[in-house]
């Protein structure tokens, strides 16, 4: 896993040498893997993202913002409230499309890049993330307070599962226009599709941008029993029933031998 | 030694996975109960979805029965037209226990009650079989002689209830309904509390029906084999949370740990197995309490929505 990274990454790397030669090439990013396979030995992967400034013509000292976000995990939110003695779950908000894994990478702080509207715009920042609401609770119904109070909730709970961070990542100006930055991505990662966003920003506003898939998904023995398990369920179940009841069956042999 | 596991979606050390059916195979065996009450908490702890938790714990409990009870089964240990019996209100119970899981899951207090559900049975149960132990073991060393009570071992209500079956290996001519009530109310918290329910159905069967306690363990093995069988297919049709690779790996350790247990739990003495269990059964109960008592770290949690 790691040989693989590196190997990707050097010869990526090289890669991104040459572009920087040629003087007309755009803005490039790329990740040393883009499709990360799930088997049985996963144990999260480590990617690493590069991009030069290419043809932005860049004078003067600028900002990269890196976004991963992965495919959107409807997610609710509960707060437990003390009733009759015994802390149990009161208020609920409902998130429909809130990722399941997202992150942040970024050569400073974000505040002192852009503006909270600039920031917004592209959804950079998990606080500047507009979030949807279910149609339950529309976004004037909501106490604005009680609103950040769940969504400062959902990061902290993501981030306690490695699947939202932010502001813990750098992003490394390389030189000549060069940058890099390592995206962590756990074992317990939402499978799907998911977006690899680079920013380029100066004097507060966003000058360039590159977009880059990257994809998580199932393989192998992994992917045949999950298709399994959501395909034929009532098979799966007798499957599951069935294999428990050998393995007990046959320990009762083994166990008869001994006697 | 890490693997990653498709439904439950996180990576796990095998060894520790092994080592944890292992240790409640072991408990199974010596004290037949199914293991879930420890094992469950155990698979949570270990951060494994509480969904995927429950209805994997199913599937393992089913392993590590089928081989306790078929080691009580060639002592003679099993009473299978009683178990029988406890078998058809267990998947009664279940069923409406579904039900019910279903209903408070969209209600957002599953937790709630299971929890609940933990520290009122497993702390009842616990109170008075270690109770009710500790005074036969006091009787014991002082040499007073047990009251054995052989013309009646039941209350005069139960002989008045229809429908009676003669059990012979139980040595009881007794009401069917008795032996179904108690498998209705262990077959409903099979389905809510991720548990075999021998807690519960070894207590009901030695002071509520006054089975001899050399059948109890093997007929309660006998039941939950079947309660646990329907609850895993229950599970995978409604929610897919039953990870397989997760429970063979949990039973290839119940199932050693099973048959070790079965043998130690021959040579300890009825009244000292059962102060074990019910000491064992209230710590999992203090600390469930703990857990609704004191505030928590954080008052949020975040959940993955699911249809």
């Amino acid at each position: 896993m790691r040989l693989r990274t590196m190997m990707g990454f050097l010869s990526a790397f090289m890669g991104a040498v040459i572009l920087v030669a040629i003087p007309a090439a755009a803005q490039v990013t790329d990740l040393s893997e883009r499709k990360i396979e799930i088997r049985y030995s996963f144990e999260g992967a480590d990617l690493i993202l590069f991009g030069t400034t290419g043809k932005l013509n860049i004078t003067g000292p600028y900002d990269v913002v890196v976004v991963v976000r992965g495919p959107d995990v409807p997610s609710v939110v509960r707060k437990k409230d003390r009733k009759f003695g015994i802390w149990m779950n009161d208020a609920a908000m409902v998130f429909p499309s809130a990722p399941g894994y997202y992150a942040v990478a970024a050569t400073k702080q974000l505040n002192q890049i852009a503006g909270h509207d600039e920031l917004e715009k592209y959804g950079i920042g998990f606080e500047n993330l507009v979030l949807e609401l279910d149609q339950d609770s529309t976004r004037k119904s909501v106490d604005p307070a009680k609103l950040t109070a769940f969504k400062q909730a959902l990061y902290r709970g993501r981030a306690r599962e490695e699947l939202y961070r932010q502001g813990q990542d750098g992003v490394h100006v390389v030189g000549e226009g060069l940058f890099r930055t390592n995206i962590h991505i756990p074992a317990n990662v939402p499978v799907g599709d998911f977006k690899v966003n680079a920013f380029i920003f100066q004097d507060g506003q966003m000058v360039g941008q590159t977009d880059v898939p990257m994809v998580v998904s199932k393989e192998g023995f992994e992917r045949a029993v999950y298709d399994y398990a959501h395909q034929s369920p009532f098979l799966y179940g007798l499957t599951a029933v069935f294999i428990a009841l050998s393995a007990g069956w046959l320990a009762g042999i083994v166990g008869l031998k001994k006697n | 030694m890490p693997l990653y596991l498709p439904i439950a979606e996180l990576s796990m050390n095998i060894i520790l996975v092994i080592g944890m059916g292992g240790l409640v195979g072991f408990l199974s065996g010596m004290f037949g109960v199914g293991g879930g009450f420890l094992m469950t908490p155990l698979l949570i702890f270990a951060g494994v979805p509480p969904t995927v938790a429950v209805a994997t714990e199913a599937n393992q409990i089913t392993a590590a029965s089928v081989s306790g009870a078929l080691a009580h089964y060639r002592r003679q240990g099993v009473d299978i037209k009683m178990g029988a019996v406890l078998i058809v209100g267990g998947a009664i119970g279940s069923f409406f226990g579904a039900q019910l899981f279903a209903f408070l899951r969209t209600l957002g207090q599953v937790d709630l009650m299971i929890s609940l559900a933990y520290v009122v049975f497993l702390g009842s149960v616990g109170g008075l079989m270690f109770w009710e132990s500790v005074r036969a073991i006091l009787r014991a060393r002082s040499n007073t002689p047990v009251k054995v009570n052989r013309g009646d071992r039941h209350a005069s209500w139960v002989h008045k209830l229809p429908l009676k079956m003669r059990f012979r290996k139980s040595r009881l001519y007794i009401s069917a309904l008795l032996p179904l009530a108690i498998g209705m109310v262990v077959g409903v918290l099979a389905a809510i509390m991720g548990v075999g329910g021998g807690f519960i159905m070894v207590p009901a069967m030695i002071y509520v029906l006054g089975m001899p306690t050399n059948v109890v363990v093997g007929t309660s093995l006998f039941q939950i084999i079947f309660v646990t069988s329907l609850t895993t297919v229950f599970h995978s049709v409604n929610t897919q949370t039953v990870d397989i690779l997760l429970a063979l790996l949990l039973l290839i350790g119940a199932v050693i740990g099973a048959q070790v247990g079965v043998r130690v739990g021959l040579k300890l003495k009825g009244e000292q197995l059962r102060a074990l269990l019910a000491l064992m059964v209230l710590a999992v109960c203090v600390k469930m309490a703990f857990g609704l008592i004191i505030e928590p770290d954080d008052l949020f949690t975040v959940q993955e929505v699911t249809q």
